[in-house]
């Protein structure tokens, strides 16, 4: 026997009590005159030992959570954390695609004062179909998805995914805003996703449909986006043309960032409560915040035109802090941050502090 | 192995180190629902309860596996005690101010509290340890990687591993599984010298 050549061999051998005892005999002497063999040997023996308890427990957990999951048939639902399996990414997209068919037509619309041309306007929720367009490069995050579902299997899956936008904290304590198209008017449940994968669920408090503004709150108590008070402040007027902007948005499940300009005072077709800009923007994008060079947000997206390449419109913080005067109940205007502190930043440095305050928002259909 | 349902603790045990299912679902049934009451009770979701008796049993299981152990307790107290534990451990970890978390003292836990204290570091000793073996399996490289965890994960036998990783035959796979064994010692234990 050459034990040297195949020491984990025999280890494996001798822990499985396979070894023939000719070679157990050998192995006991050499053991005992060969102290450094001996250490050797032994960190095989624990190496297989270690393996063999690791692949054991990994299967009897997994036997407890099944056998749990058996038992507790109805399981309650624990916090706010979403867990999808692989196929329910799979039976959404079937549903969407479904879904697509019949509210083509729809999508396009945003108000019925512009039915006429509703062709060249289109907003930019993305629908469940774009995330089967690129599951391929989702894998990675389906894998991470399924790792949260290994450590809580309980929390039930929620209903599927309806439209998928973005969303920008308006105070640090989770009120937030995003387009209202994203949000709907037969949604089931809102989250976001933060830019740590973490889902919180929020409400609706108010919302203007003209102006395609949603104003909602992060239901978790005590619940913050970032350490510090937001780093931007709002334009409580419009800016003018050429400013330099950029947004930043989930149009996959990677934040993006993207850069253009306010090419138009004005919105679709004239309309003063929004912004003309030239910047590329996706599906997914909608409610992503309008960001000048002085960190003070203009406004968010709410639609592209389909005519002109890049041609993106945005609603200007202006209507947004209207929206949040009427907002009765809290009076949120009050508490919006009033000290900028990207100004003085790079770009780079500017995006880094808005990371935490600029996440994904899931909505749920009934 | 047990036809009739097991009915003798030892034997329950005994069955459960080996990973039987009837005795793992015997277990579940009879102890659960108290330790999820109790974790209600004291703060805790039906789904931390579920975590934390699963966390006690598998430190059961890790006891049980040992051959010479017997439980001074019922199997009852003693996944209600670790599970009691498990819990104050897990507010302790979450809450910044542990002062507010008394302890309950009530007599029966005492009696075993230390016993159980040390069984639940063992645990987290070895938790620590798998979890640094499972880096260094994610470290080693493919084809290994793969190789190593269908062997000992999922408990796939040579002859369906070779046929997976398009090997001639088992022989040929389990000589690559020497060879990631060594590269894994290597790299788990550090290079050592020869």
């Amino acid at each position: 026997m050459s034990i040297n050549n195949n020491m984990i061999e025999v280890a494996e051998s001798y822990l499985s009590g396979s070894l023939p005892e000719a070679d157990l005999k050998e192995l006991n002497s050499r053991l005992a005159s060969d102290v450094s063999f001996a250490n050797e040997f032994h960190e095989c023996v624990n190496l297989v030992r270690s393996l063999e308890g690791n692949g054991k427990q990994k299967r009897f957990r997994a036997m407890l959570r099944d056998v749990h999951e058996k038992q507790n048939a109805v399981p309650v639902k624990k916090t706010r954390l979403i867990n999808f399996t692989p196929q329910s990414w799979r039976t959404a997209a079937v549903a969407a695609s479904v879904a697509i068919l019949t509210s083509t037509i729809t999508i396009w619309s945003l108000k019925p004062s512009i039915k006429k041309t509703d062709s060249q306007y289109s907003t930019i929720s993305r629908e469940v179909e774009h995330i089967k367009r690129v599951q391929a490069g989702q894998q990675a995050e389906q894998n991470k998805l399924r790792d949260i579902i290994s450590k809580n299997t309980k929390a039930a899956p929620p209903s599927d995914v309806r439209y998928t936008g973005t969303g920008f904290a308006l105070t640090n304590d989770g009120y937030f805003v995003t387009a209202y198209h994203v949000i709907g008017s037969d949604f089931d449940s809102v989250y976001i996703q933060t830019h740590d994968g973490q889902y919180y669920k929020a409400f609706l408090l108010n919302y203007s449909k003209e102006n395609d503004i949603a104003i909602l709150k992060v239901e978790k108590k005590n619940f913050h986006f970032g350490k510090g008070e937001l780093p931007y402040t709002f334009a409580s007027s419009k800016v003018g043309l050429g400013a330099h902007i950029f947004t930043l948005g989930y149009p996959k499940e990677d934040l993006v960032y993207s850069e253009g300009y306010i090419s138009s005072k004005n919105g679709y077709q004239g309309n003063e409560q929004q912004y003309t800009l030239q910047l590329p923007a996706g599906h997914g994008q909608s409610g992503s915040p309008v960001v000048d060079e002085n960190g003070d947000i203009l406004g968010l997206l709410t639609a592209i035109s389909s005519q002109a390449e890049a041609n993106t419109y945005a609603v200007s913080s202006k209507a947004m802090i209207s929206l949040l005067h009427t907002s009765t109940a809290n009076d949120i205007s009050s508490h919006l941050p009033k000290v900028n502190r990207l100004g003085k930043l790079s770009g780079a440095e500017q995006v880094e502090k808005m990371e935490a305050y600029t996440f994904s928002v899931k909505v749920y259909k009934k | 192995m047990v036809q009739s349902p097991v009915n003798n603790e030892h034997h329950l045990l005994a069955a459960l180190a080996a990973g039987d299912r009837t005795a793992t679902e015997q277990i579940y049934q009879q102890h659960f629902k108290i330790v999820n009451g109790w974790l209600i009770k004291n703060g805790g979701t039906s789904a931390d309860a579920a975590d934390v008796f699963q966390e006690a049993m598998v430190v059961l299981f890790g006891k049980a596996e040992n051959e010479d152990f017997r439980l001074t307790c019922s199997i009852g107290t003693y996944l209600f005690a670790v599970s009691k534990r498990l819990w104050y451990k897990k507010l302790q970890r979450q809450s910044r101010d542990p002062v507010s978390l008394k302890y309950d003292t009530e007599g029966e836990e005492d009696e075993y509290g230390v016993a159980h204290e040390e069984d639940i570091n063992v645990h987290h000793e070895r938790e620590v340890h798998y979890e640094q073996l499972n880096t260094a399996l994610d470290q080693i490289g493919e084809p290994c990687r793969s190789l190593l965890k269908a062997f000992y994960h999922n408990d796939k036998s040579m002859q369906e591993i070779a046929a997976d990783f398009g090997y001639t035959n088992p022989e040929n796979a389990k000589t690559q599984k020497y060879k990631c064994l060594t590269r894994l010692r290597k790299l788990f234990y550090g290079v050592q010298a020869k």
